[in-house]
């Protein structure tokens, strides 16, 4: 604790502020002692307080992203002596690879490669740095490691800076300079590996993005997954139906998801053979608890097919919506809970009713609701087995049936269980 | 999956959860979710009913709150519902006594003057449903009630504490699956 007020003692007194020593310690035992807050929680509850009592901004006591910096210069390391996290370095490379890049915080992701290896590196948007072109080499003063996916990557931040050298290095880039391994796609599970996909191109999806030429999900005898083609790869088309072999793509991981990316060093070979496409149904018996809002009658983009919210498209804005059912089911089998969809098809059978037998009703009591309401009362409380795909949280349901009666052998076989103590 | 997940419904038979006076919560927050704990070991937030809506009785006095009874094969639950669970009240209005109903809802404790700990169900939903999912959910009930029992002696944390606090009787709620599932057989 006494090491604690030390160093917020220290930092004040840079700052300009000379604040007791005891102060600090009494506030801290305080804290720490009667009030039994994690030394973390009461070093920042302190910290805060004083810069609260000097009128100093949160910024010039913190830099970059919340971290604390050391001061002076970050020592210069190799890309492979990076081990820990919060690692405050500087490393000097060449730029090996540039990763196309879709989030609005990030200015450049790629890798930086020395004499001992590569490493990723992440430059964000409120870094504001200057750009950087693959193959050049440069000099990243004061980056800190971060840890993402288990993997060592550096960030570049407010505290960063970057200085172009005028020299080239031989860099052994990981990936794509040797053919990478082939999987299946349901063994795609960890983003940042350099892999080869064979499979069929299920579906090809509507995109409105510049920079992605085509995205879709391609299938194999495991499963599917999704992949993007980003339009600065250069590739050909593809083609929804035909089967082809993407030699060194990425694997991602976008909104929990697992997707590969097409990248520059990757190429797309047509085969001519069928893959049939395995779905991996799974078959799921529960009481059905629940149905969610967004069931029931709802209106679909006739451009993209997502469902609108209050007559809107979250892509397209206001547009003239078509009418689908559909049902987002809560199964439950007192063990776990799993969500179930249901398309138009499989509703208008569980339900007894049409899709135009729904637009009518809505059209009577001028209220979709009524719907929902019709199928939650016929639905919710009763046993079903659904059966298909597992897509994230959800089953993609190719069939539904309601449990059929009571089988005598099952109490039977219950009854010697029970007695068999 | 990170942050909410949805509590999943647990199935206990009426002497269960009459029997059952422990709660808790999981952390400090005032918004973490009350869990009451059975003797058997089941960890109930949310459950899931099948049973005989027996009696239906409006007990408010500035507005209406109906308490209903429904009976299971090994006794009764108590189900309010008021003006905050709309639909599930509006259910116990319409319908009529007896009738097969299907209830989701979150477990609920009051504890009286003298101590005793009463529970009952707060539904989040009423439907009216038909004889052979009741029988489904006895067997399904029995089934994870057994399961339950059977690990109870696993010493997982919540079969521990349970026996602690009840000093569960094992052979007893034996007994009780046994009498259900006759039950149960001779209505086939």
């Amino acid at each position: 604790m006494n090491e604690t007020a030390k160093q917020i003692k220290d930092k004040f007194f840079e700052l300009g502020v000379d604040i007791p020593i005891g102060d600090i310690e009494e506030r801290l035992d305080k804290l720490i002692t009667k009030f039994r807050v994690p030394v973390n929680e009461a070093r920042r509850s302190v910290i805060n307080y004083f810069l609260k009592e000097h009128n100093i901004a949160r910024s010039d006591y913190f830099t970059g992203q919340g971290e604390q910096m050391p001061y002076g210069e970050s020592p210069q390391v190799n890309t492979a002596d990076i081990s820990k996290v919060d690692m405050w370095v500087s490393v000097k490379g060449k730029i090996v690879q540039l990763w196309d890049n879709d989030h609005d915080s990030i200015s450049q992701v790629g890798l930086i490669g020395d004499e001992t290896g590569t490493i990723k590196f992440t430059k964000w948007q409120n870094a504001e740095l200057p750009d950087m072109e693959e193959g050049k080499c440069y000099l990243f003063k004061n980056v800190i490691s971060k840890e993402w996916n288990g993997r060592i990557n550096i960030d570049l931040n407010k505290n960063t800076s970057i200085e172009e050298l005028d020299m080239d290095m031989d860099i052994d880039v990981p990936g794509p300079s040797t053919e990478s391994p082939q999987v299946n796609t349901a063994d795609i599970l960890e983003a940042d590996r350099w892999i080869s996909v064979r499979g069929k191109i299920v579906q090809l999806w509507d995109n409105n993005h510049d920079s992605i030429s085509q995205v879709g999900l391609i299938g194999d005898e495991s499963g599917t997954i999704k992949f993007t083609n980003w339009q600065s790869a250069e590739l050909p088309d593809v083609e929804e139906g035909k089967c082809y072999l993407f030699s060194n793509v990425v694997s991602n991981e976008w909104n929990d998801k697992i997707q590969i990316n097409l990248n520059k060093n990757t190429l797309i070979e047509e085969i001519d053979e069928d893959i049939e496409v395995g779905t991996s149904a799974i078959t799921f018996t529960g009481a059905l608890v629940d149905i969610q809002s967004g069931s029931g009658l709802i209106k679909r983009c006739p451009e993209c097919k997502r469902s609108l919210t209050k007559g809107a498209c979250t892509e397209h804005g206001k547009v003239e919506g078509l009418y689908d059912l559909r049902i987002k089911a809560v199964v439950d089998d007192g063990i776990v809970t799993q969500e179930a969809l249901l398309n138009r098809e499989l509703t208008e059978q569980v339900g007894e009713l049409t899709l135009d037998d729904a637009i009518s009703m809505a059209a009577d009591a001028l209220d979709q609701g009524v719907v929902l309401d019709g199928l939650k009362k016929k639905l919710v409380g009763k046993y079903y087995t659904v059966i298909g795909p597992r897509m994230d949280r959800y089953i993609l349901v190719d069939s539904i049936e309601q449990e059929s009666q009571v089988d005598i052998a099952l109490i039977n076989d219950l009854l010697t269980k029970v007695e068999v103590a | 999956m990170a942050g909410y997940y949805r509590e999943v419904a647990k199935r206990i038979f009426a002497q269960e959860f009459r029997e059952s006076n422990l709660t808790f919560k999981d952390g400090e927050d005032q918004y973490a979710p009350q869990y009451l704990l059975t003797p058997t070991g089941a960890k109930v937030n949310r459950m899931f009913i099948v049973g005989t809506l027996t009696e239906k009785e409006d007990i408010g006095t500035d507005s209406e709150y109906w308490r209903g009874r429904v009976s299971d094969p090994t006794g009764s639950f108590l189900v309010y519902a008021g003006q905050y669970q709309p639909e599930a009240a509006q259910v116990l209005v319409e319908c009529e006594t007896p009738a097969f109903v299907a209830i989701v809802g979150k477990q609920s404790t009051y504890t009286t003057d003298e101590g005793d700990v009463l529970t009952s169900v707060r539904p989040e939903s009423i439907q009216v449903v038909d004889g052979n999912t009741r029988d489904l959910w006895v067997l399904d009930t029995a089934k994870q009630t057994l399961n339950r029992i059977n690990s109870l002696k696993d010493c997982g944390n919540d079969a521990v504490k349970a026996v602690e606090h009840y000093n569960t009787d094992a052979d007893q709620y034996r007994t009780m699956l046994k009498q259900a599932l006759e039950l149960l057989k001779e209505q086939q």
